[in-house]
């Protein structure tokens, strides 16, 4: 054994930079996190031990449970809204015969993918300005002079805004994958129901849908495992006005931890989000069966 | 794509109607807005601000670009984002070949573990221990400062296992017989293993890039020093002005839409000429899960 590992010693070294880095920056953190998340910081320096108090405040604060709320309606509309959308941009771009169009079509809806929230949120506040151009169209249609809408600051259409930039922003990524799927299927399948009569229509319903069942999965997979982790999105679109029913939990653990220096409920908060998140992507894998699906 | 185009393997007329009016409404409601940036962007102030439906110019101008430059002073931001993101995307993919290729080592005592070693990080995302890593990076006086940037979420166990797997490919063999006639591991890594995993590399290379540049949540944590800023956190403060509320903001919306064409131009180039490792990156991912 002594003389196989020092025949890789070249090989472990390679891994020592590694290592390194996972222990400081990825298991040292989470170390941290779960023994503050037990203290009581205080100010002039020093902590205390408090069990699992930091817990029940998280558990029983008004703000974190709109937050989860907020964190769960934004993420599974958006989910939904970006899967729907997704998928019919690829099934669209899939009888779009002309190459160009198509690789237009393709660019058009995956570059919002590649762009950050400061970007994407930057283009959509001020589309949803007083002056943008949502006010500008309403002006078109409105007779007589009318009062442009704040959109962003108003309460009632803050989720909705949230959820259809979401889903503007991710759909080509969605569309991307179904896409891969689609066209890699068995040209076979669609040779024999030719043969059998059946119209293109008959066979996106009867064999491109199912063909790409697995893929559904993955994907459904993937989003419910970054469901609990929006942030940027929030933290670059929210405002004061809307906070109430879009701030997320992530939000809420920067303002908490970052800006208010709590840290104490700030690591349970996210200790918990971190648990919840493994529950979760290990539930819905079982609920799918997707380990069965890839591979 | 279809082989055979007979008349039935085509929609009805009707459907081929329908599907042709979702095409256009979805190449409406992604390509406008961002039609809608590149005009303001080159637009004059005035026209720029002035309420309506901006598709068109009413007046091109380049005023917002010397804007950003000269009062936003963004190049500070975009040179600290390009030396910041080039230089731990590099990083990153030499470390993540070298762990790659550690955890292909068929008989490599303790190889078993390592691997969990690596996969477990993932379940780590940084983002759930972001409090954590503000408090590491205090203790050891990383904030504010470019190794903090870099340093933070430097590598991921995604990017390795992708190299690992590409490594897969190579017929282990040929290390084998060119460790038996006497090559050192370096050797074996750099002349048989690297160039068949080119694509591998820039696979991982412009996926990290891509998330790399677009970071907001570790520089909002780590960076408050205006000098530290990074393109994101800049534009961030730009379009944070009161915009959304009372319409007034410090930057004028020609300026604001012009530093965001200014941040996603290295995107769009990555986009034009690496199109295919970003879709196969993106792939991989999905697989993975």
């Amino acid at each position: 054994m002594y003389k196989k590992i020092k025949r890789y010693r070249g090989i472990y070294l390679m891994l020592v930079p590694v290592v390194l880095y996972f222990l400081i920056f990825s298991y040292y953190p989470l170390l941290l996190g779960v023994v503050n998340s037990l203290q009581k910081v205080k100010l002039l320096g020093g902590s205390t031990f408090v069990g699992l108090k930091n817990y029940q405040e998280v558990f029983n604060s008004a703000v974190y449970q709109r937050a989860l709320r907020n964190t769960l309606v934004v993420g599974t509309g958006t989910f939904l809204l970006q899967f729907v959308w997704g998928l019919m941009i690829a099934l669209l771009l899939n009888e779009v015969k002309n190459k160009l169009a198509r690789s237009f079509i393709q660019t058009v809806t995956y570059i919002p993918y590649l762009l950050s929230w400061a970007v994407v949120g930057g283009i959509w506040i001020t589309i949803f300005s007083p002056t943008g151009m949502i006010n500008g169209i309403l002006k078109l249609f409105a007779d007589g002079p009318s009062q442009p809408v704040v959109f962003l600051s108003e309460p009632s259409y803050a989720r909705a805004i949230m959820i259809f930039t979401g889903a503007w922003k991710g759909a080509g990524y969605f569309a991307a994958l179904f896409l891969a799927a689609i066209v890699s299927l068995d040209e076979s399948f669609y040779e024999s129901a030719q043969i059998d009569g059946a119209t293109r229509w008959q066979q996106i319903v009867r064999i491109t849908l199912p063909q790409i069942v697995p893929t559904m999965k993955v994907v459904t997979v993937l989003s419910a495992m970054s469901l609990l982790r929006n942030f940027d999105q929030i933290f670059v679109m929210g405002n004061a006005s809307i906070n109430d029913r879009v701030q997320n939990l992530l939000v809420r653990i920067y303002n908490d931890g970052i800006l208010e220096f709590n840290v104490g409920t700030a690591t349970a908060a996210a200790t918990m989000v971190l648990m919840i998140t493994m529950v979760i992507s290990f539930g819905v894998r079982k609920l799918l069966r997707y380990d069965e699906a890839y591979d | 794509m279809r082989k055979k185009k007979g008349t039935r393997n085509e929609l009805s007329r009707k459907q081929k109607m329908i599907a042709g009016v979702l095409v256009l409404a979805v190449v409406l409601v992604m390509a406008l807005p961002m039609w809608n940036v590149i005009v303001v962007a080159t637009s004059d102030k005035l026209s720029a601000s002035q309420s309506g439906v901006k598709l068109w110019w009413d007046s091109f101008s380049l005023e917002g670009f010397s804007y950003v430059f000269t009062v936003t002073k963004l190049l500070r931001p975009f040179l600290n984002s390009l030396f910041v993101t080039t230089i731990a995307t590099v990083i990153q993919v030499v470390l993540s070949a070298f762990a790659g290729y550690v955890l292909i080592q068929k008989d490599l005592p303790f190889r078993a573990a390592i691997t969990s070693f690596v996969m477990l990080t993932m379940m780590i995302p940084g983002d759930l221990t972001l409090i954590s890593v503000y408090q590491l990076n205090k203790q050891l006086h990383l904030l504010n400062s470019y190794t903090g940037l870099i340093a933070n979420g430097l590598i991921s166990g995604f990017s390795i296992l992708l190299m690992r797997n590409y490594f897969g490919t190579v017929p282990y063999s040929m290390a084998e017989a060119a460790r038996l006639d006497g090559a050192g591991e370096i050797r074996i890594f750099a002349k048989i293993f690297l160039p068949v995993s080119l694509p591998g590399l820039a696979t991982v290379f412009f996926m990290e890039y891509v998330g790399k540049w677009n970071s907001i949540m570790l520089p909002a944590t780590l960076v408050t020093d205006q000098n530290k800023y990074t393109l994101p956190l800049m534009l961030k403060a730009m379009i944070q002005s009161d915009s959304s509320t009372s319409g007034t903001s410090i930057a004028p919306e020609n300026a604001v839409m012009a530093a965001i064409v200014i941040s996603t131009l290295p995107l769009l180039l990555i986009y034009i000429f690496a199109q295919k490792y970003l879709l196969e990156g993106m792939n991989l991912g999905a697989e993975k899960g």
